[in-house]
């Protein structure tokens, strides 16, 4: 046990280095960031708390637990990464047994700090020699490598950086806590960092629910106000749209499975062969087989642009600020909705453009015959996704059938996001046929490697629900600046922080040749060359999946467990069971061998067993950390705070310390 | 072997006298005689005729036609009993490539070396080979339509003919590229000159002659155009084509493969040149909104290809490394704020926008624009204190309102908010002023502040937009018939870029800020990726890629038109244009054709079978049509180049009947 607290103090110390070390990236003064929008979300389903305690306090058991788990996963996963040296820490209070505390490159957890409060950004700067103040670990440097002339290069580099870095003072990363309702009422609260998409949220539900994964899942937003809603499409930045509601809204946002999403790719007959319902077609289509499915999909999504279904039909339209609505005949093209003005024709020449897709959304109406005295209850909304309220800006069309009405929203989607929808679908039956493989696996194997799919930042490497959820946060693509910057983040300043720092050797790489790893990583190699039968599944799932991922890649993956067990309590996965409930992370063993040397997870990892007791398996984590940031000294205090009262107010629930 | 006599001059052996002509078919080709027997074969006739002729001269290309029978005796090794030939076979001795004149789909003209002893398809081969166009499947040649008879005789302005026929190309291999051009067009200035008329897009047509220009006016003057399609499985000569005749170049399939603006610039510009002609001639109809966007991606396009920024890809700045790129996007992201002071009027929220170039309406304000966010207060003395109103501009509509000789600088902007849009209008004093606002003003509608780097060029853009309309666009008066060619050659001369009707429509000082309101949206793009964009633009258009033919369906008493598409088919009511019914070929199963009554039948699934005979064109056009789109949706991104010949010809052939 007492190594084992020691081992957490480090991670612990050296989680709030890097924290230190990314807010400051950051920029301090983001407090309360000054946002000229109406601030976004509050509490009920997103929060943005001015303070850590208010935060936690108002945090319900389980989201806290789920936030919990979220920190602990992205950290691990950061820590996995980072595996190198490992060194000796000083050991403080561990704070809670399960507690492991990864390097915190992970912009997920960045993020929190940002956007929440204060406490969670820290600034202080790169350049200042290691050792965290706050903390009372002395982090007793590392053995100083010898100076090469990569050193060198790293410490131009390690210039560049700083420079970098202090441009970036100003940046922030929004992160918004949300509170997101299930479909059985239940909700969960989940971080959301600003360049999370859609999809990316998706998967992380995936990950905590356990459900199903399969295509139809999406968020869902409801304006209650309005009365209307609509799914959002996996490549949407979810931040942003939050953003858009305003302080005191009362709209919502759900997870539930809606089949409308990608009905288009699921029978595109439905959309591209309709013939205004003439019988026969409809039979035709009926019977139309996958292969065709598959070529009328080819033709209209893959070729040098995409077609969009013919339609056109009478529609009502809300008459502006009035609840009369006016019949006309509308067309879909793809520059628009286009209207034939009266005693016109409806050839290209004739039509009146009614509107362009580029700045509106398109929702379902709901209950629009009670409020509005609307013909039927088939009708869509296409409003600018900022209104918020009621206005003469937001469109209310109505159809006279919901078949009607679904290819009208559909068509609308196509037109408006193009290729974009095809590629969120391949996505999405990629993830879904992973969940189902792994299922079928059971959870023991490894999945074989996730197929890549089409998007770039496809499921990446969870191949089982296993993988922690943190890895999608890395994967968004967002901004590119911003992915530029965090990877250089991640793996530069290990280098330039080396170079001021004697404490730290080299950058990563060199730990590798020159350091020799500690005995209990060899044992641990052997293992997994090996390919002991007996090694704990986990670890071999994860050597299966991540089979050499470079290490200044982003982020190797993370440790499989602590994923699980974020959201409710201790879910853990079956192997675990006889673990404390919390966060036990499974060792991180998979990545020994492509990784450098791995981070001697002592005794962990020799015995096999991963259930062993807790305490083994909580030690590998720390070490990597350290090694990137050698504590910076400026800013722990906040930090610190941040995490104790984090863990605090979870023994205080839980009442388990050790 | 031939010609043996007895003393007294009597043929003893069965021979007799061919004559041949030499040369092409020409009645006043001088021949010779040659004493053959039927025995001889078609190699050695040759042998005698080169013999006879006694011209040093490289005949490897010389073939012999044989005009009666409208054959090519290509087969040296029949002899003449086996093709039939007796002695009163009018033979001629001639080139099989002869000069033609192709008039391209940009509309120049071009002459080069047709075969005119292959197949057609086989000399498009040939002939996109050296014009460097790959698939020539999808393209094919028309016959030019019959002059009408000059009414006194216009003196046709003499017009330059490029010249291709000296080029001989290498069989075989690839065209290797040199000095970024095919090879084979480097030879000479004059080449060169050619292959940057083929590859580089034309300036807009003068607009009086596009008024000229014949236009369809109803859906089956469009059918005209396809009864000129020549028969690909014969050559040309068979066809009655004589040397130096001219011939429409055009693509003929409206399904084009894999089409790469890095390997395909010749085709790309072609396809451009095509697609613009079909709107500027009105071939394919679309909506004012989509005219105006063609009108500026036309007139961004040509810009681009003036200022011979050929293809600089727009925006990579490959040259940086990670950091430096990460660092110079800091850069722009954090110095943004520019406090200026202007003029303003608003006529704030609900619409009640100033009335034209009154100041009736505007009230002077000190408004102030930091990051995207456009703050005004009553003067400049309390602009530090609360803004009357504060708008983030993120997301808005940017519009201009200018009226460069009224010396009129607006910009009206539609800023979403919760509530609604809110409309204001900033009036500006100068062109500077606006120019910088208006920059600002649609950076931060994207999300950007000043600070990024495509501010100052955004500046420029627009200062050059302002003097485009003092000098082009109707400046002056005269609104109303368009100009000619004189409107300047940098000016702006919207008629030349918009069909008629919009010409008709519209006064060209109404065009200019229209189209370059369009052209906001697409000045980013570069020259081939503006052109690509033009296409898909194109291919959007409802009525895209249908080939119309007039028909006469089995059973039905009127004539009707039949369009032909790349995955179906369709018959429309001649007189009302309406869709009558669809077919697809993905479900069909066989097409007959027969010769004799003219009439194709098909089958599709469920037995269901239409047949019409064809009115306009000859049933082999559309039997060829039918046929070469199934070949070509047997295309295969893997199988590469090669074209299977056989293929299209039995799916496009009709030789048995022949």
């Amino acid at each position: 046990m007492g190594e084992s607290n020691e081992d957490i103090d480090q991670m612990f110390s050296n989680l709030l280095g890097e924290m230190d070390l990314l807010t400051q990236s950051l920029g301090v003064d983001i407090l309360p960031p000054p946002d000229p929008k109406p601030p976004r979300a509050e509490f009920n389903y997103s929060v943005g708390f001015k303070d850590l305690n208010e935060s936690l306090n108002a945090l319900e058991d389980q989201d806290l637990d789920a936030l919990m788990a979220d920190l602990v996963a992205d950290i691990s996963e950061a820590e996995q990464r980072t595996i190198q040296a490992q060194k000796e820490s000083p050991q403080k209070q561990p704070p809670s047994a399960s507690l492991c505390v990864p390097s915190f490159s992970d912009t997920a957890s960045l993020g929190y700090g940002a956007n929440v409060a204060a406490p969670s950004q820290y600034d202080d700067d790169l350049p200042p020699p290691p050792a965290d103040p706050m903390l009372d670990l002395p982090l007793p440097p590392p053995p100083p490598g010898p100076i090469s002339q990569e050193e060198e290069e790293a410490q131009a580099k390690a210039d560049k950086i700083k420079l970098a870095l202090e441009k970036l003072k100003e940046a922030k990363v929004k992160k918004l806590v949300v509170k997101i309702l299930m479909n059985d009422n239940s909700s969960k609260s989940l971080m959301v960092d600003e360049r999370q998409l859609a999809r990316d949220v998706l998967d992380n539900l995936f990950e905590k629910t356990h459900c199903d994964c399969n295509v139809d899942w999406c968020l869902y937003e409801i304006y209650p106000e309005l009365q209307i809603e609509r799914f959002f499409e996996d490549h949407e930045n979810v931040v942003e749209i939050l953003s858009d509601w305003t302080r005191d809204t009362e709209n919502k946002l759900l997870f539930l499975e809606k089949e409308e999403k990608y009905a288009v790719f699921k029978n595109p007959q439905n959309f591209y062969l309709d013939n205004k319902g003439k019988k026969e077609n409809k039979e035709t289509n009926e019977k139309m087989n996958a292969k065709n499915k598959e070529s009328l999909l080819e033709e209209s999504f893959c070729g040098t642009s995409v077609i969009v279904p013919e339609l056109e039909g009478a529609l009502y339209l809300k008459e502006d600020g009035k609840k009369s609505w006016k019949r006309r005949y509308f067309l879909l093209r793809a520059s628009g909705i286009y209207y034939v003005p009266k005693g016109k024709t409806k050839t290209s020449r004739d039509l009146a453009c009614f509107i362009q897709f580029e700045n509106v959304n398109i929702y379902y109406g709901i209950q629009c015959k009670m409020k509005y005295k609307a013909p039927t209850d088939y009708c869509f909304v296409l409003k600018h996704p900022q209104i918020q309220k009621e206005s003469q800006y937001i469109k209310y069309l109505c159809c006279d059938d919901a078949r009607a009405l679904s290819q009208w929203v559909t068509g609308i989607r196509i037109a408006k996001y193009g290729k974009t929808l095809y590629d969120n679908y391949q996505r999405a039956m990629a993830r879904a046929g992973l969940a189902s493989r792994w299922t079928n696996l059971g959870t023991v194997n490894a999945a074989p490697p996730a197929p890549p799919s089409t998007g770039v930042k496809t499921g990446t490497t969870q191949a089982n629900g296993q993988l922690p959820q943190a890895t999608q946060s890395m994967n968004t693509a967002l901004g590119e600046d911003w992915r530029q910057l965090e990877t250089t983040k991640d793996k530069k300043p290990g280098p330039g922080l080396g170079s001021h720092d004697p404490g730290a050797p080299r950058a990563q790489p060199l730990p590798k040749s020159s350091l020799p790893p500690p005995p209990p990583p060899v044992r641990r190699s052997s293992d997994v060359g090996g390919g002991s039968p007996g090694t704990p599944p986990k670890a071999k799932g994860a050597a299966a999946r991540f089979p050499a991922p470079p290490d200044d890649f982003l982020p190797p993956p993370p440790p499989p467990p602590p994923p699980l067990q974020d959201d409710e309590l201790p879910p853990p996965p079956p192997d675990f069971n006889d673990a404390p409930p919390d966060f036990v992370p499974p060792p991180p063993p998979s990545f020994a061998e492509d990784l450098p040397p791995p981070p001697p997870p002592p005794p962990a990892l020799a015995p096999e067993s991963v259930r062993t007791p807790p305490v083994v398996v909580k030690r590998p984590p720390p070490p990597p950390k350290r090694q990137e940031n050698p504590g910076p000294p400026g800013g722990g205090g906040g930090e610190q705070d941040f995490m104790s009262d984090l863990m605090k107010a979870l023994q205080k629930k839980r009442g388990n310390v050790s | 072997m031939a010609g043996m006599k007895t003393a007294t001059g009597d043929y003893i052996d069965s021979s007799w006298e061919l004559r041949v002509f030499i040369g092409e078919e020409d009645p006043e080709a001088e021949s010779l005689t040659l004493r053959v027997t039927g025995e001889s074969h078609i190699g050695g006739v040759l042998l005698k005729i080169v013999e006879e002729i006694k011209r040093k001269q490289d005949w490897s290309d010389h073939a012999i036609w044989w005009e009666q029978k409208r054959q090519w005796l290509l087969q040296t090794h029949w002899t003449l009993d086996k093709y039939g030939i007796l002695a009163d076979a009018r033979l001629f001795f001639g080139p099989q490539h002869r000069p033609v004149i192709l008039r391209l789909p940009n509309r120049r003209a071009l002459r080069l070396r047709a075969s005119f002893s292959q197949p057609l398809f086989q000399a498009m081969v040939a002939i996109c080979r050296l014009l460097s166009i790959r698939h020539p499947e999808e393209m094919s040649l028309l016959r030019a339509p019959e002059k009408e008879k000059k009414k006194k005789k216009e003196k046709e302005p003499e017009e330059e003919v490029y010249d291709l026929t000296k080029v001989v190309l290498v069989g075989g291999v690839a065209p290797a590229s040199f000095r970024g051009m095919p090879a084979h067009f480097s030879d000479s200035a004059q080449t060169e000159a050619c292959y940057h008329m083929l590859s580089r897009p034309q300036p807009p047509p003068d607009p009086l002659l596009l008024q000229r220009l014949p236009r369809p006016s109803s859906l089956l003057d469009k059918t005209q155009l396809h009864s000129r399609w020549l028969d690909s499985s014969r050559c040309l000569m068979q066809q009655g084509i004589k040397a130096g005749d001219t011939l429409w170049l055009r693509f003929k399939y409206y399904s084009f493969f894999d089409l790469d603006p890095k390997t395909d610039p010749v085709r790309l510009t072609q396809l451009y040149e095509q697609a613009r002609w079909d709107l500027l001639l009105e071939e394919i109809d679309c909506t004012e909104e989509e005219m105006m966007v063609f009108a500026a991606l036309q007139y961004h396009i040509n810009k681009l290809s003036q200022s011979g920024e050929v293809d600089e890809p727009a925006g990579t700045d490959s040259g940086l490394d990670d950091l430096d790129l990460a660092l110079s996007n800091l850069e722009v992201k954090l110095e943004g704020s520019a406090p200026t002071d202007m003029l303003v009027r608003s006529g704030s929220s609900q619409g009640l926008g100033p009335r034209k170039l009154t100041l009736k309406g505007y009230r002077q304000h000190w408004v102030v624009f930091k990051e995207t966010t456009l703050s005004y207060y009553k003067s400049q003395d309390e602009a530090p204190g609360e803004p009357i109103q504060q708008l983030n501009l993120k997301g808005c509509e940017v519009v201009p309102d200018v009226n460069v000789s009224g010396q009129k600088f607006c910009i009206k902007l539609l800023v979403p908010s919760p509530e609604g849009m809110s409309e204001i209008y900033l009036r500006c004093q100068d062109e500077q002023q606006y120019a910088r606002w208006m920059a600002g003003c649609r950076l931060a509608s994207k999300g950007r502040t000043m600070a990024d780097s495509s501010y100052s060029s955004e500046v420029q853009a627009i200062l050059a937009f302002l003097s485009l309309q003092r000098t082009g666009g109707g400046g002056g008066g005269s609104g109303n018939h368009p100009q000619g060619p004189d409107a300047s050659a940098e000016g702006l001369n919207p008629y030349g870029l918009v069909a008629p009707r919009f010409q008709r429509k519209f006064k060209a000082k109404q065009l200019t800020p229209r189209i370059l309101e369009a052209h906001q949206n697409v000045a980013q793009l570069s020259l081939s990726e503006a052109q690509l964009r033009f296409i898909q633009a194109w291919q959007s258009l409802p009525d895209f890629g249908i080939s119309y033919v007039v028909v006469r369906f089995k059973g039905s008493r009127k004539d009707e038109i039949l369009g032909i598409a790349n995955n179906r088919l369709i018959r429309i009511d001649l007189s009302v244009g309406d869709v009558v019914k669809t077919w697809r070929f993905s479900n069909m199963r066989q097409w007959n054709v027969n010769w004799d009554i003219r009439q194709v039948a098909i089958e599709f699934d469920e037995h269901i079978n239409v047949a019409f005979s064809c009115v306009s064109a000859s049933c082999r056009i559309v039997h060829e049509y039918i046929g070469g789109y199934i070949f070509l949706s047997t295309r295969e991104r893997a199988r590469g180049e090669e074209l299977d010949e056989d293929l299209f010809l039995q799916l496009t052939g009709g030789h048995e009947a022949f």
